[in-house]
């Protein structure tokens, strides 16, 4: 459907050069006919339609005369395009939530309930207005450093994407006419039909905002597995193949469920914010509940983010095993081991608030006993998850191993058992969440010894299949051991959702040990949803870099070649030091829109308050 | 303790077996009433951790690895105690206790430790700033990332797309990686044996004529010259290498040794030599072929 719409949007720019191309023939009739060549990637034949990439020297990158490092024009690109990568993120993701959670409220037949979704979906679409306008400043920014800094490069881009990028700039403006619609309209179209159009601009805005974000995600994979072009860099007059490079549809998948896990946490750093300034139990409550949807929907969206993360890996790596190497093996793999560290900062935070939240139930303590053995499993699979392929070590520690692989751990270090560790990490995540359901609830229907058993088994053998794979793997070849990721997947997503449907029909009828006592959570499990949201950013952060960085001295992979003074790799030091500074300048920036936020919501929040006070049943969403 | 083989496995299984002592342990003395307050228990599970990871895994782990290990076991420590407010307040209780020195043993603990930790921060921090001479920790890319194509001996080979010319069925189609599963632990000296392990056969002569010394008879890097080098060679035996590569990268590998080492493998330490000067190709092709075969691993395919 996506696909469509962007076609029959794209149509009129499509033309264009055809159009242009035919004009020519006709006035060189008699000259010879039009050059083909053959596409880099697709292999296809195709008429040369643009001019191939310049030669370019270092002279031709202008710079300012900053002190290092920003006398780097790379820095300042990498800086000014996260911050408008991460904003952008920041306005795609935050609309999904308020579509979910304003959908949410539509079908919840409790008023009371329905009221408070439907002010918090307000409230977030306030915040992310003032993070609108950021962003496209941010945009502005980002292009004119292009213009400015990268001249040639960003000439022979914006010749290829010359359609792409007008109708980018078109969807920009419907994007921001429907979000005014859909916040300004909010109180008029409240009500009966009006809320379900309503409703359905949610969806609009979602819709405009992932094309858009496809669009962009076009660039940067382009430069990464260039198609459309011939050897040269010569454009082949099928925008098309330009657009739909090898990388396109996996970076897509993967950044749109990513950017859905990082509007979650930034909104749950919010709630966690406004928590701990709250005044009085009335404002604690409700940011608890707020924090507690946000962490819920961010992980919701977690769970699949480690599976796009495995494609988009494969497909590097089948793009070019060089490319893939340079990530995981060799220059960069260093990151990856920073990167599993972050990934299980995120496993570890959510398991730790949930823990935390079984505290505001009565009745939760014959749960807790089980912290124990999640945490254990989850501490056990994050070792393997963490040991990398390579170890760090001295020369005296590896003669004393007696080669690079270490007979114990060096086999952690392979896919087989990463898949088995992320596999098992996101079931005990899935069993915390379980717990947490039950927290407040004395079970009484009369299976709830068969429901019990139910739940253990399928746990039990969806963990030793999920480990038994995981073993077997290092005994078969790659292409097959790819495909053992399937039935991992699939138990991990059966325990997912068989597990919540048991667990949900054996509440039905239970009693409530109490209300959820919402507010009573500790000071910690707020600084674990900040933890969450901030290894969120700095993952952002590093991953970004990565992706651009394995392109090593080229601009667009094995097309263009990157001839400026900075076309070296920096050490991990420095770049982890160009993350962090950028994580920090993206919490201030942050913090600043919540302050603007502030000063005009301080009204609605205190109606949506008043209501928030009301007790719920655990599990939040239902 | 350690079965080859099985080492991964049993490491894991050690830690449960750990983790079960340590709840039924827990268990037992809370039924008899001696119950360890969540300070000290706490303590107990870091150096229990610790001595398992320090001294009871061997090989010993490289101390980076420890030090990460032993901050993530710190950590969920510290989890598993603050995930319940009772855990909390229980572990606190010493550590206010020793602050504040409620009674004459926790006064007696805290004169005692704020002559000690001062002390022992002062040596930290003099241990940490006496220059060493140690070997510094070597932050080396074993697998490089392979260049887009080679050139050996005036031929010309794209590593994405090159096919090894030997690794062929009977009928002389080229057999895709994972097919020759059926030919494994067969006899290659068979006198009509199958051209794929005729091949792999010429392969091992061209293996043990050449490579024995340094990869070992075993092919796991443990030849009898090996330990003459830094870094040791390579041990195929382990699935971190042979398994992980397309069989291009290993192509190339032969070929260039050491010597062809890219930029990012600096220092380019590897005593491997640049065997296009002494083999043929087709010599490289068929002992790379051996290698797989002999190891029983595939090389990595991408489709
Ligand atoms: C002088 C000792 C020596 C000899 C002889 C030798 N190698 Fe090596 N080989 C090495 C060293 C050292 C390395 C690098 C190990 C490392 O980088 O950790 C290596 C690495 C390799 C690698 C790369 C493995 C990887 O994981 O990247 C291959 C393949 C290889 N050798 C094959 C051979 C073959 C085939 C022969 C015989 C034709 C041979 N070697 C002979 C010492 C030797
Ligand atoms: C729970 C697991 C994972 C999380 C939370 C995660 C998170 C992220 C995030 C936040 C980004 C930045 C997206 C953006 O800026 O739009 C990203 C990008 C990326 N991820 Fe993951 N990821 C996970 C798993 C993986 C895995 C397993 C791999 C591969 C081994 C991987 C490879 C990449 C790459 C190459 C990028 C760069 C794409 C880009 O932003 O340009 N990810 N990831």
């Amino acid at each position: 459907m996506v696909t469509m719409l962007i076609m029959s949007l794209a149509m009129p720019f499509f033309l264009t050069p055809v159009m242009a191309q035919e004009a020519t023939k006709a006035a060189t009739e008699a000259a010879p006919k039009v050059e083909m060549a053959k596409d880099v990637y697709f292999k296809t034949e195709g008429p040369v339609s643009g001019n191939p990439v310049p030669e370019l020297k270092a002279a031709d990158y202008p710079s300012y005369n900053l002190p290092y490092p920003l006398s780097e024009n790379r820095i300042l690109i990498w800086s000014i395009a996260q911050q408008h990568l991460y904003f952008g993120s920041f306005v795609l993701a935050v609309p999904i939530f308020c579509m979910i959670i304003e959908l949410v409220g539509l079908l919840t037949k409790d008023p009371v309930m329905a009221k408070k979704y439907d002010d918090l979906a307000h409230l977030l679409v306030k915040i992310s207005l003032t993070a609108y306008s950021v962003t496209a400043i941010l945009g502005g920014l980002l292009l004119f450093s292009f213009i400015t800094l990268y001249p040639d490069f960003f000439k022979y881009i914006s010749s290829l994407f010359r359609p792409v990028m007008h109708i980018y700039a078109l969807l920009f403006l419907a994007e921001s006419g429907t979000l005014y619609i859909y916040y300004y309209g909010w109180d008029r179209m409240a009500h009966g039909f009006a809320k379900w159009m309503h409703a359905c601009l949610g969806v609009l805005l979602n819709v405009f905002g992932s094309v858009l974000m496809m669009l962009a995600n076009s660039w940067a994979s382009f430069m990464m597995s260039p198609a459309g072009v011939d050897e040269q860099g010569r454009f082949l007059g099928n925008i098309w193949n330009v657009l739909h490079n090898a990388l396109w549809n996996p970076l897509n998948v993967h950044r749109i469920i990513g950017n859905m896990v990082f509007g979650g946490g930034i909104v749950a750093a919010y709630a966690a914010y406004k928590f701990l300034a709250a005044k009085n139990m009335e404002e604690k409550a409700y940011y608890d509940w707020m924090g507690y949807i946000a962490m819920f929907m961010a992980v919701g969206s977690l769970i699949p983010l480690p599976f796009a993360g495995y494609w988009l890996m494969r497909e590097v790596y089948g793009f070019r095993q060089q490319m893939g190497i340079t990530l995981m093996g060799g220059l960069l793999a260093w990151l990856f081991i920073i990167q599993a560290v972050l990934i299980g900062a995120l496993f570890f935070s959510t398991n730790y608030y949930l823990f935390n939240g079984m505290e505001r139930m009565r009745g939760a303590e014959k749960y807790q006993k089980y912290i124990k053995y999640i945490l254990f499993l989850t501490t056990a699979a994050f070792i393997v998850w963490l040991t990398p392929h390579t170890l760090v070590m001295r020369p005296a520690e590896l003669k004393a191993i007696g080669g690079q692989q270490h007979p114990i751990i060096g086999n952690f270090g392979v896919m087989s058992a990463k898949n088995g560790a992320v596999n098992t990490m996101i079931m005990t995540t899935i069993i915390s969440f379980l717990l947490y359901q039950r927290s407040n609830k004395i079970i009484t229907v009369k299976w709830e010894a068969w429901g019990n058993a139910a739940l253990v088994a399928m746990f039990a053998v969806a963990l030793v299949n999920n480990w038994w794979l995981a073993i077997y793997g290092y005994f078969i070849p790659a292409n097959v051991r790819v495909g053992l990721s399937v039935p991992q997947v699939m138990g991990t997503l059966t325990t997912l959702f068989v597990g919540s449907a048991i667990n949900i029909a054996m509440m039905k009828g239970s009693k409530l040990t109490g209300p959820i006592e919402w507010g009573k959570i500790s000071v910690r499990s707020q600084y674990a949803l900040f933890a969450l949201a901030v290894s969120f950013t700095w993952l952002m952060a590093l991953m970004g870099y990565i992706r651009s960085s394995v392109r090593l001295f080229w601009h667009v992979m094995e097309v263009f070649r990157d001839t400026s003074p900075w076309a070296f790799t920096h050490t991990i030091g420095f770049a982890a030091n160009v993350m962090s500074m950028n994580v920090m300048a993206f919490w201030l920036f942050v913090l600043f829109v919540f302050w603007l936020g502030e000063l005009t919501s301080k009204h609605a929040v205190a109606e949506a308050r008043k209501e928030a006070a009301r007790p719920v049943m655990a599990g939040g969403s239902e | 303790m350690w079965t080859e083989g099985y080492m991964p496995v049993q490491m894991l299984i050690h830690l449960t077996v750990m983790m079960a002592v340590y709840v039924g342990a827990n268990y037992f003395l809370k039924k008899i009433g001696k119950g360890i307050p969540a300070f000290p228990q706490a303590i107990l599970i870091w150096l229990g951790t610790y001595s398992y990871f320090k001294f009871a895994v061997a090989p010993p782990l490289p101390s980076t690895l420890l030090y990460t290990f032993m901050g993530l076991v710190t950590i969920v420590i510290f989890l598993f105690i603050s995930s319940t407010e009772q855990g909390w307040t229980d572990f606190k209780r010493p550590i206010l206790g020793t602050l504040m020195a409620v009674n004459p043993m926790y006064k007696g603990v805290r004169t005692f430790s704020f002559v000690v930790l001062p002390l022992l921060i002062g040596y930290g921090t003099y241990d940490f700033n006496v220059p060493k001479f140690d070997e510094p920790i070597d932050l080396r890319t074993v697998h490089p990332a392979p260049p887009a194509s080679t050139t050996v001996r005036g031929q010309n080979f794209t590593l994405q797309t090159a096919q090894n010319p030997y690794r062929v069925e009977d009928n002389g189609e080229y057999m895709e990686p994972g097919h020759e599963k059926k030919y494994f632990k067969s006899n290659v000296f068979e006198p009509n044996a199958p051209k794929y392990l005729q091949y792999v056969k010429e392969g091992g002569s061209i293996f043990f004529q050449n490579c024995h010394f340094c990869h070992g008879d075993n092919l796991n890097g443990r030849g009898m010259f090996a330990f003459a080098f830094v870094p040791i060679p390579a041990n195929f035996v382990d699935p971190g290498t042979l398994a992980q590569l397309q069989e291009t990268f290993v192509f190339w590998r032969i070929a260039k040794g050491g010597p062809g080492l890219p930029t990012e493998s600096a220092p380019w330490a590897s005593a491997m030599p640049p065997w296009e000067e002494h083999l043929t190709t087709d010599e490289i092709w068929k002992v790379s072929m051996f290698e797989y075969w002999h190891t029983e691993f595939f090389p990595r395919t991408w489709e």
